[in-house]
């Protein structure tokens, strides 16, 4: 425990050095602005703005395009409480007592208990991370690829349990993701997989092209500016603080969805979008008054605002302790550590403290910052909902191209990002959620070299993975999801995933 | 039997699992001691065309391939092409020129726009990225044959 506060101290005097404290707030404010706007989520915005971090060493990279993934959480929920648009996906059950909060004429003390909520929650996820980071990822150093590939397999089959969509769309998203991911060199064999003699797809398709493709600009192409309202309710700064008995009925769901969203976040798959959910049911169910849930609780907007916020930070435990990544989001950001030369893994806690306690050290920082940001700059950020989307998404859709042609200088690339934004607006148009299709290609590369390699290493044997005990024991886990998945099919239940799907379906018709 | 968006959707599926099977030809599969670098692609496509078996089983869930809205398909249309022409373009005339015909054509021809204003509106948003991107965070942008 003294090594950790050591090395933690170590990482404030990386994080409060004056460029990083510049390069945190940066990515605080572009993560809001991310946040705030529809259309544009944090897996986009961060893609976009990764060619500018080439200029910048490891440390001052992964601290600002951190701050864009936290700041989009907190940024997205004053569209939600403002116009009843989820600015971005995690944000939707805020929608529903956020904005009837703000037609009360409580907008202001709504904005308050997301921002005071989000921040209480980002500071516990990053308080747990320090801690629990670093010993995992000393276990995690007794990982071979038997183990990798285990864990990979319950990753995917945890993101489709959990995928409001059902478990085969998930589970075909990801293969087309995986599949997708063998397109190039094969890093055992040099045999050239289906790159049709272009010296572009030699290298594989990248994953900037792909969830820049998919998620910005699949969604303008599915948003026509016709649909796009431009009304906002825009609180006064005197307006902002909430009354003594809205911060007593904030504080236990603030409590709650802090510890709910950091262990649903470091599970795989869009956790943070789940923790919301999931805690708003919680709440919903605790309450003494769930009658009120719709008409403006405050329990509706504290705990899922809360929820979010630690998802965000607890999907940083797999990725910076294992080398994982449990989301597009994350397998971004260890990309761009990639790109820097830095490996991410077990190892990184002592080959790179600099990075690793630098970066949690920011984490604290940054949270302190978006708390000043959102509440007295929260009209700032409405006066940028008022630019109309026909000005806007032109605007995303040049960025989309300048991000995506600035990774490799490749024109390949930018029509690949083109091809995939047509598939997204398919996919949207036959329900499949993109997001497996992102975490499969991020995966793919070590799920195929650890299968590889672990039958390899047993002669042929799949027995392999039985004999080894953490692998078995991630695999009967595997094995048990898909048993209570096939239960659910056969008995035709319904349960929370189904009612998410109706939830997200209701909120994409009100917005 | 009515036709579903489960149907169609599934027959994609294995539609690309066999074309991945027909494209795998070349690539050794080896055996499981020493697995080829053909292996998982034939392993992931058999699975796809699994899944696509059982989604259109299941088909009957899904709404009918008749009722897909495609009402913003002419906009996803248009923003298509002139994203297309852009991509095609940048190379040759560089990022200002490019991004502000793509801006003006968006403007322009999809949201009918005041053509004065979208020109105003692109030049100024094109000459503001271009410089803070080229000197602002040294990230060059593509160049026109005339140097900007």
């Amino acid at each position: 425990m003294g090594t950790t506060f050591d090395s933690l101290l170590h990482g404030f005097s990386v994080a409060m050095q004056l460029d990083n404290l510049w390069y945190a707030f940066l990515g605080c404010v572009v993560g809001t602005l991310v946040g705030v706007l529809p259309g544009i989520g944090p897996l986009s915005g961060i893609s976009i703005l990764l060619p500018v971090t080439y200029g910048l060493n490891a440390t001052q990279a992964v601290i600002m395009l951190a701050g864009i993934y936290y700041g989009s959480q907190y940024g997205g929920s004053t569209t939600s409480i403002l116009m009843r648009i989820p600015g971005e996906a995690s944000s939707v059950m805020t929608c529903i007592d956020g904005y009837a909060m703000a037609q009360r004429g409580r907008a202001g003390a709504a904005l308050c208990i997301a921002a005071v909520g989000s921040w209480i929650a980002g500071t516990f996820g990053v308080i747990v991370l320090t801690v629990v980071a670093p010993p995992l990822a000393t276990l995690a150093l007794r990982f071979g690829p038997p183990e990798y590939t285990a864990l990979l397999v319950l990753g995917l089959i945890f993101l489709a349990y959990m995928s409001s969509s059902s478990l085969i769309r998930t589970l075909l998203m990801a293969s087309l993701g995986i599949m997708l991911g063998m397109i190039g060199i094969d890093n055992m064999t040099g045999h050239f997989r289906y790159s049709f003699d272009l010296n572009e797809l030699g290298d594989g398709i990248g994953i900037v092209p792909v969830a820049v493709g998919l998620f910005g600009l699949g969604e303008i192409l599915s948003t026509p500016s016709i649909n796009v309202t431009g009304e906002v309710i825009a609180p006064k700064f005197r307006d902002l603080l909430p009354s003594r008995q809205e911060w007593k009925e904030a504080a236990f769901p603030i409590a709650r969805g802090s510890l709910l969203g950091f262990i649903v976040g470091i599970i795989p798959g869009s956790a943070h979008v789940i923790s919301s959910f999931l805690s708003y049911a919680l709440e919903k169910k605790v309450s003494r008054h769930p009658e009120q849930f719709g008409k403006g609780a405050v329990a509706g907007v504290a705990g899922p605002e809360s929820a979010n916020n630690a998802a965000s930070t607890g999907a940083f435990v797999p990725m910076l302790a294992l080398g994982i990544p449990t989301s597009p989001i994350t397998a971004v950001l260890i990309g761009a550590l990639m790109i820097h030369g830095v490996s991410v893994g077990p190892g990184l806690v002592n080959d790179h403290p600099d990075v690793f306690w630098g970066f949690v050290a920011s984490m604290y920082v940054g949270n302190l910052m978006l708390l000043a940001l959102n509440l007295p700059l929260v009209s700032v950020f409405v006066t940028v909902l008022r630019i109309p989307y026909a000005y806007l998404y032109p605007l995303i859709i040049m960025f989309c191209i300048l991000g995506v042609y600035a990774v490799n200088n490749s024109i390949v690339d930018v029509w690949i990002m083109l091809i995939m934004g047509m598939l997204g607006y398919v996919l949207r148009k036959f329900e499949f959620d993109p997001a497996p299709l992102v975490l499969g290609l991020v995966i793919s590369p070590i799920f195929e070299q650890s299968l590889r390699q672990s039958l390899i290493m047993s002669n042929g044997y799949w027995t392999i993975f039985f004999e080894r005990p953490i692998a078995a024991g991630l695999l009967i886990v595997s094995a048990a999801l898909l048993g209570l998945s096939a239960l659910s099919f056969v008995m035709n239940r319904k349960d929370w995933r189904d009612t998410l799907a109706e939830v997200e379906a209701g909120e994409e018709k009100a917005s | 039997m009515m036709l579903r968006a489960d149907h169609v959707a599934g027959a994609g599926f294995v539609a690309f699992g066999a074309l991945v099977i027909a494209l795998s030809g070349d690539l050794p599969f080896g055996n499981l001691s020493m697995p080829g670098a053909g292996f998982l692609p034939m392993l992931v496509a058999i699975l796809m065309i699994l899944f696509g078996v059982i989604l259109m089983a299941r088909a009957g869930e899904s709404q009918l391939f008749a009722n897909i809205r495609w009402s913003g398909g002419k906009h996803a249309v248009l923003v298509i092409l002139i994203t297309g022409a852009a991509i095609a373009l940048y190379e040759r005339l560089g990022f200002i020129i490019t991004m502000m015909l793509m801006m003006i054509g968006f403007l322009v021809i999809i949201e009918r726009r005041n053509p004065v204003r979208a020109l105003v509106f692109s030049a100024g948003v094109c000459l503001i990225t271009y410089i803070a991107f080229e000197y602002g965070l040294s990230t060059p942008l593509a160049e026109s044959p005339w140097g900007f």
